[in-house]
């Protein structure tokens, strides 16, 4: 490895136009680290990851890699290796020429080129391939020959964009599994675009989440799910996402729907705020808040039920075998701890 | 009519599917050759006949200056064309012109697409102006050349070498000078449309491997030669093929511009039969330099459609 990996992102601004693609992104990754960076369509994770890579360059701010500003470097000098959500194979050359075409820019001798290919291909699973082209390949193989095509290199950074979302959903999970396996035994740094916040909760050792062009959380996955920084997030991390409900905060309790609620958030006086609890923190119990059961989906091990709570609608994941029917009213609550109040005008945390 | 109509019906309710199938086909079959036939027979009339007649032709002594020597006389036509120095001359012009003008056209036409698919505006302009030359008659563009471009003195380019320090050269009366002008006319009017199609086929390469490329490592000679060129290949082996045949059979401009000469210095192949035939009235041996020019066309073609499927 000819460096550390350890990124920074000071003030980082991109423009297309009048629209503000980015608007000022900070964030540090640690050498070593798996990094996502999650966010919906258009909040502009891919667009920090090509400014990484340097194939943007960005309207202001300056991009650090190894405490070495590389903001006006070209991509060809940042030792960066990356994968595509396309895979960007090159069609009219075999599994091994795409492989080994890194290292024959590197002007590597040609056996050392031929061993560390086929390193390179063991590791992914696409040894028994070489002499296809990517056109012959099935979109799992393909993504590997791409994987293969970054590792081989051994760069300071290992960039990944959407690479499983060409995949069905089995090989996706698979493929996740060992893309972790194989990042942890090359120690390399790698950061990872997602919008699926279940591949960042899972991969990543720390994620940035963003929204609308900036980063609104950065932290552990746990951290990030356990105490979402806003109501956006909030909204976005979990499956099904957190339920939000406006409500009323009067002296350490919430009121919703008529029916009072103990959290250990303690904010000033009588006003206005958003609650939210995660579907999973919901228990049925006597004398709760009444609920009209609307939907159920039967995920088979749990169930997801729509409630209708005085027209608030509510989820809530149910996994013991005790499940309503549909129609019938519950009544339900949920502890303190698992309540999160919400600014509803900043839209931040309380 | 009538009749087999209700037959076919009768049998179609109790045969098994596949007979009414084959009936059906065979209906089909009938109203397509029908359909094909008038492009057919004016194929066959314009093209296969005029063919076969050459050939015919080249039997035969016939010689509109000398007619009492007309008269069957086998492959003697050819024997004294293959000892014939002027034909191996023309062959060998022709085959100059047509390798210098192909290799131009490919080359500057694919200068010109790498260039212009970068252009951010504009593009649609310079397609619209490059496309002009290819609109034009060859003879209208031997024309313009012969006047309006290589006249002494007052032609654009003799007056811009003039002005460069090389003084005033006569382009078509210097042997060479012509040859190189009869290629520079040729490529002119035909560059454009290698540039079309490998413009078009630039276009349609994915941009992100070219980004993957340049994180590789590559050099922005690297990603020509090892990625865009590879990838262009069949659009420029097409390329060449459809010029390579164009440029052996060219014509008008020639005719126009030169008419073969100084001597014969641009005299190719079909200028040559064209010459034999219609200015010596040597009908049958200009067949037979037809023919010849047809063979080398024939061999030509082959060869370039086997390096096409070779990779």
């Amino acid at each position: 490895m000819s460096g550390q990996g350890q990124v920074s992102f000071r003030n980082i601004v991109k423009m297309h136009g009048e629209f503000a693609a980015l608007k000022g992104v900070n964030f540090e990754i640690k050498p070593g680290e798996f990094f996502a960076l999650l966010g919906p369509s258009g909040s502009g994770k891919s667009t920090t990851l090509r400014i990484l890579a340097g194939l943007d360059a960005p309207t202001a701010g300056r991009v650090l890699i190894d405490d070495k500003d590389v903001t006006s470097t070209d991509a060809r000098d940042r030792d960066i290796a990356m994968v595509f959500q396309s895979y960007a194979l090159y069609p009219h050359m075999t599994v091994a020429e795409n492989i080994a075409f890194p290292l024959e820019m590197a002007r590597l001798p040609k056996a050392e080129i031929a061993s560390a290919v086929h390193e390179a291909a063991r590791k992914v699973k696409i040894d028994h391939l070489l002499d296809r082209k990517p056109g012959q390949l099935s979109g799992g193989q393909q993504q590997r020959c791409a994987l293969a095509r970054a590792i081989v290199r051994k760069a300071r950074l290992f960039l990944l964009d959407e690479p499983l979302s060409n995949l069905d959903a089995k090989l996706r999970l698979e493929t996740r599994a060992e893309l972790k396996k194989l990042q942890r035994s090359l120690g390399v740094t790698a950061v990872y675009v997602t919008h699926d916040q279940e591949e960042a909760m899972t991969l990543a050792d720390r994620m940035a989440v963003f929204m609308s062009g900036e980063i609104q959380q950065i932290g552990t996955p746990a951290e990030v799910f356990a105490r979402p920084n806003s109501i956006d997030i909030a909204g976005f991390i979990g499956n099904p996402p957190m339920n939000l409900v406006p409500a009323r905060y009067v002296d350490g309790d919430v009121i919703i729907a008529g029916h009072r609620l103990k959290t250990t958030t303690t904010t000033a006086g009588e006003r206005d705020v958003v609650v939210g609890f995660r579907p999973g923190a919901l228990r049925m119990t006597e004398g709760g808040l009444g609920a009209r059961v609307d939907l159920i989906e039967d995920l088979g091990d749990t169930a997801v039920l729509d409630l209708d709570c005085a027209g608030i609608m509510i989820r809530m994941r149910v996994s013991d075998g005790n499940i309503p029917g549909e129609g019938e009213t519950i009544s339900i609550t949920t502890r303190p701890q698992d309540i999160h109040l919400f600014d509803p005008t900043t839209r931040m945390r309380l | 009519m009538a009749t087999t109509v209700v037959t076919s019906a009768g049998i179609a309710s109790e045969a098994p599917r596949s007979d009414f199938g084959r009936i059906l086909a065979q209906r089909e079959r009938r109203f397509a050759a029908a359909l094909l036939a008038p492009a057919f027979l004016a194929l066959l009339a314009t093209t296969t006949f005029p063919l076969l007649f050459l050939v015919y032709t080249s039997a035969f002594r016939m010689d509109l200056a000398m007619p009492f020597t007309n008269g069957f006389v086998g492959f003697e036509n050819y024997q004294v064309l293959l000892s014939d120095e002027r034909f191996w001359t023309s062959l060998l012009v022709s085959l100059v012109y047509t390798g210098s003008t192909v290799a131009l056209q490919v080359i500057i036409g694919l200068a010109l697409a790498l260039l212009v698919i970068d252009m951010k505006r504009g593009q649609g302009w310079f397609r619209v102006i490059a496309i002009l030359p290819v609109v034009l008659s060859p003879a209208v563009v031997g024309m313009i050349w012969r006047t309006f471009m290589l006249a002494p003195e007052f032609g654009i380019v003799d007056f811009l070498a003039i002005n460069a320090g090389l003084g005033s050269k006569n382009w078509l009366g210097d042997p060479t000078l012509a040859m190189v002008s009869v290629i520079a006319i040729h490529t002119w009017q035909w560059t454009p449309f290698a540039f079309m199609v490998l413009l078009a086929s630039l276009a349609s390469l994915p941009e992100d491997i070219y980004e993957a490329a340049r994180l590789d490592r590559a050099s922005a000679w690297q990603r020509f030669r090892r990625i865009t060129l590879p990838l262009l290949r069949p659009a420029i082996v097409m390329v060449v093929i459809m010029r390579t045949m164009v440029a052996l059979t060219a014509f008008a401009a020639i005719f126009t511009v030169t008419a073969g000469g100084p001597g014969t210095a641009t005299e190719i192949l079909n200028l040559y039969a064209y010459r034999k035939s219609f200015t010596e009235l040597s009908i049958g041996y200009g067949a037979a330099l037809a023919v010849a020019l047809l063979i080398v066309t024939i061999i030509i073609s082959g060869i370039l459609f086997a390096l096409r499927r070779a990779k």
